[in-house]
C-alpha cells in the first residue's frame, strides 16, 4: 500500500501514534542528532544519529528480571516491553537490526530482546542525507531500506511517500485517514529522483567493501594496529551491529538483574576469575572484533556485519585507518 | 519464560575437597527435572553479586547434583560463603558436554588443577555404566597433596577396573605418590588407543595431546573441555568466543583439532 503524507503532517501523525505508543524519533539534543522519546520536538533528519536506535533494542541498561527475597525464598518478575515506534530508522541501522534479529534468534532465542523487538514498530526512511563517512553502498546495506520496515517513507517535495512493508504499516495508512492522500504517479517518479541523487551522493568506497576488507585483514599488522588503537571501546557503542553485553546484579536483599552493553576490545572481556585472558593483547582484540564483522557474522547469519554507516570511523580518536588497516602512525 | 531466570535451588551438603575449593551439594525443586550430561555446566548466581559457569562435577547416573567451586572470584567467593540451607540461582544445564556416542570405549581422562572438577563427572559415569566402556585411566595432577580434589573416590575407581595415575607438582615427607606433570603419568598408565577427555590448564592440555598422539591417538579423538569467561551461557554475549564457535553452546568441549590454535 502506498499514500502521500504531506510535510506539515508528520507531527500530527507523530503525536496520533504517541497517544498509544512511545514514539522515538531523532531530535537534536545539545546539538547532536539522538534518538530520544518524543513529545513534539522538531524532527532532526539533516544527517543519521551517532548513537543507533539499537538502545531500544538492547537498552545499555536492560532489566531482565526483579528478584524479591522473603524467608531465604526467592520470587521473579520479568519486566515486559512497552509498545514503541521507532522514526526515522535507516537503511544501515535496519540492516544492523536484520543481523541481530538472527544473531539473538539463534536457539535459544534471545527473551529479552524478541519481547522489546515485538514490540517495537519499525517506520524506517530512505536515506536521502548520507553523511561523510558513509559507505553503504559499498557493504550493500543502503540507501534504500530493502527490507523489515513496517513503514517506509521517503522524504520527497512537500511531503513524505510512505509505503507499508507488514500488517502494522497498513493499519497506521488505514487509520489515519485524515492525515494520508492518495499516492500520485508522480510522487513515485520523484522517489527514484531523490533515490538516485542520494546514490550519486555516497561516495564510491570500494576498498570498505567487505571482500576488500579482509584482503586488508590478511595483510594487517595487528600488533601495531593494537598499539595504535587507545582501547577506548568507542566504535564498538556507536556500531549498530555489536551487541556483547555483561550481566550483573544491583540489589541485595532485592534487586534487579541487569545487562549492560559491553565491549570485545577492553582487556577484562574475557579475563577469566583465575586470570587467566585467551586474548591478552588489544591487536588480538582487534583482530577477534574483525574476523567477528567480517567473518562469523556473515557465515552464521548469511548478513553483514558491517553496514557500512561509517559510526566508528566518525568516533574513532586515534584516527585509524579501518578499512585499510595500515598503521598511521 | 525469559531464559534469564534461574532456579532457585538449597545448598544441602557442603565439604571441604581442599583449602580453597569445597564441594556442594544442591537440592533442585522436583518440578524442574533437572538433567544433564559429564561435560555440562551451570550459571549459578548468587543474588546481590552475579551469577558465573561452574561445571557439574556429579555424574547423572547420580542423584546428588554436585558442583566444585574454587574460591577464584566475587561470586564464587559468594558461593563459598553461603552455607547449608542458603538459596542460590541456577541456570542450565548449558553446553554440549562429552560427545560420548561418539567417543571410543577406551578412553583415557587426563585432569589439571581444578579442571579436573568436570572430568569426575565423566569418570563416575564410567563407573556407573562400567560394562559400555572398554580401557579406562585417570590421570590427575594437581599442584601439592593438598590440592588434590576427590581423595575419597580413587579406591572406588581403581576397584571398577579404572587405572588410576595421581601426581603433585611439589611433594613433601608425607606425600607418597608421584611428583611430577600429568604427561609423565601417561608413560605409566594402562593406555589403550581410544578416546581422551582433558581438560586443565592450556600448557597441560597440549603437552597430553602431544603425548598421546605420539601413543597414536587420534587429533580428533582427543576432546578439551575449554574454560572461558561467560556471562549468558547461550551464545549471545560473546564474552566466551573461541573464533567462530561459543564456548557455552558449542562447547565448553571441543575435538583438539577444533582449538589447537587457540591453546
Amino acid at each position: 500500500m502506498r499514500a502521500f503524507l504531506p510535510g506539515d503532517r508528520l507531527k500530527s501523525l507523530l503525536t496520533a501514534l504517541g497517544t498509544h505508543m512511545d514514539v522515538v524519533a531523532p531530535q537534536l539534543v545539545e546539538g547532536a542528532v539522538v534518538f530520544a522519546s518524543w513529545k513534539g520536538q522538531e524532527i532532526a533528519l539533516q544527517e543519521n544519529s551517532l548513537l543507533p536506535p539499537l538502545e531500544f533494542l538492547l537498552p545499555q541498561r536492560d532489566v531482565l528480571f526483579r528478584y524479591t527475597q522473603d524467608s531465604g525464598r526467592y520470587s521473579f518478575v520479568e519486566p515486559s516491553a512497552k509498545f514503541r515506534l521507532i522514526f526515522g530508522i535507516r537503511s544501515c541501522d535496519l540492516c544492523a537490526v536484520a543481523a541481530l534479529d538472527k544473531i539473538f534468534g539463534s536457539a535459544p532465542a534471545d527473551h529479552p530482546y524478541f519481547d522489546k523487538r515485538r514490540s517495537t514498530v519499525l517506520v524506517a526512511l530512505n536515506c536521502t542525507r548520507p553523511g561523510e563517512n558513509c559507505f553503504c553502498s559499498s557493504s550493500g546495506s543502503g540507501p534504500e531500506c530493502q527490507d523489515l520496515f513496517d513503514l517506509l517513507l521517503t522524504e520527497i517535495r512537500d511531503g513524505y511517500l510512505a509505503e507499508t512493508g507488514s500488517p502494522a504499516g497498513i493499519m497506521i495508512l488505514k487509520e489515519h485517514p485524515d492525515l494520508f492522500l492518495d499516492a500520485q504517479e508522480s510522487h513515485l517518479a520523484e522517489k527514484r529522483d531523490v533515490l538516485r541523487n542520494a546514490n550519486s551522493a555516497l561516495p564510491v568506497r570500494e576498498e570498505r567493501s567487505a571482500a576488500n576488507v579482509r584482503v586488508a585483514m590478511e595483510k594487517a599488522d595487528w600488533d601495531a594496529l593494537g598499539l595504535q588503537c587507545l582501547n577506548c571501546g568507542s566504535c564498538t557503542f556507536v556500531c549498530p551491529v555489536c551487541h556483547c553485553f555483561s550481566i550483573f546484579d544491583a540489589g541485595v536483599p532485592d534487586g534487579e538483574r541487569l545487562r549492560c552493553r559491553d565491549t570485545c576490545l577492553l582487556s577484562g572481556f574475557s579475563r577469566m576469575a583465575g586470570g587467566a585472558n585467551p586474548r591478552i593483547s588489544q591487536g588480538e582484540r582487534l583482530h577477534n572484533w574483525y574476523l567477528d564483522k567480517f567473518e562469523y557474522i556473515p557465515q552464521k547469519t548469511g548478513l553483514a556485519g558491517c553496514v557500512g554507516c561509517g559510526r566508528c570511523s566518525r568516533v574513532c580518536l586515534a584516527q585509524m585507518d579501518r578499512w585499510s588497516l595500515e598503521v598511521g602512525r | 519464560m525469559s531464559q534469564y531466570i534461574p532456579v532457585p535451588v538449597e545448598i544441602v551438603d557442603i565439604d571441604i575437597e581442599s583449602p580453597n575449593t569445597y564441594l556442594i551439594t544442591l537440592e533442585v525443586p522436583e518440578e524442574v527435572h533437572f538433567s544433564y550430561k559429564p561435560g555440562q555446566f551451570v550459571m549459578v548466581s548468587v543474588f546481590g553479586l552475579g551469577e558465573c559457569p561452574i561445571s557439574i562435577t556429579s555424574s547423572p547416573t547420580r542423584k546428588a547434583l554436585q558442583l566444585c567451586i574454587r574460591r577464584a572470584g566475587r561470586i564464587t567467593n559468594g558461593i563459598m560463603d553461603s552455607r547449608v540451607g542458603d538459596v542460590l540461582g541456577m541456570r542450565g544445564p548449558f553446553g554440549n558436554g562429552f560427545p560420548l556416542e561418539q567417543m571410543q570405549k577406551n578412553i583415557l581422562i587426563a585432569g589439571g588443577g581444578s579442571g579436573f572438577a568436570t572430568l569426575r563427572s565423566l569418570v563416575n559415569y564410567i563407573v556407573d555404566r562400567r560394562s559400555a566402556f572398554g580401557d579406562v585411566a585417570v590421570a590427575y595432577g594437581a599442584r601439592t597433596a593438598r590440592d588434590l580434589y576427590f581423595m575419597q573416590e580413587y579406591e572406588g575407581w581403581q576397584k571398577a577396573g579404572i587405572d588410576v595415575g595421581i601426581t603433585v607438582d611439589i611433594g613433601d615427607e608425607s606425600w607418597k605418590g608421584n611428583v611430577g606433570l600429568v604427561t609423565g603419568l601417561l608413560d605409566k598408565l594402562r593406555l589403550s588407543k581410544g578416546s581422551a577427555a582433558i581438560c586443565g590448564p592450556p600448557i597441560m592440555i597440549n603437552s597430553v595431546a602431544d603425548k598421546l598422539m605420539e601413543k597414536g591417538f587420534a587429533r580428533c579423538d582427543i576432546y578439551v573441555s575449554m574454560e572461558r569467561h561467560m556471562k549468558c551461557g547461550v551464545g549471545k554475549c560473546e564474552h566466551c568466543m573461541i573464533g567462530p564457535h561459543h564456548a557455552c553452546q558449542d562447547g565448553p568441549v571441543f575435538s583438539y583439532d577444533k582449538v589447537k590454535s587457540v591453546l
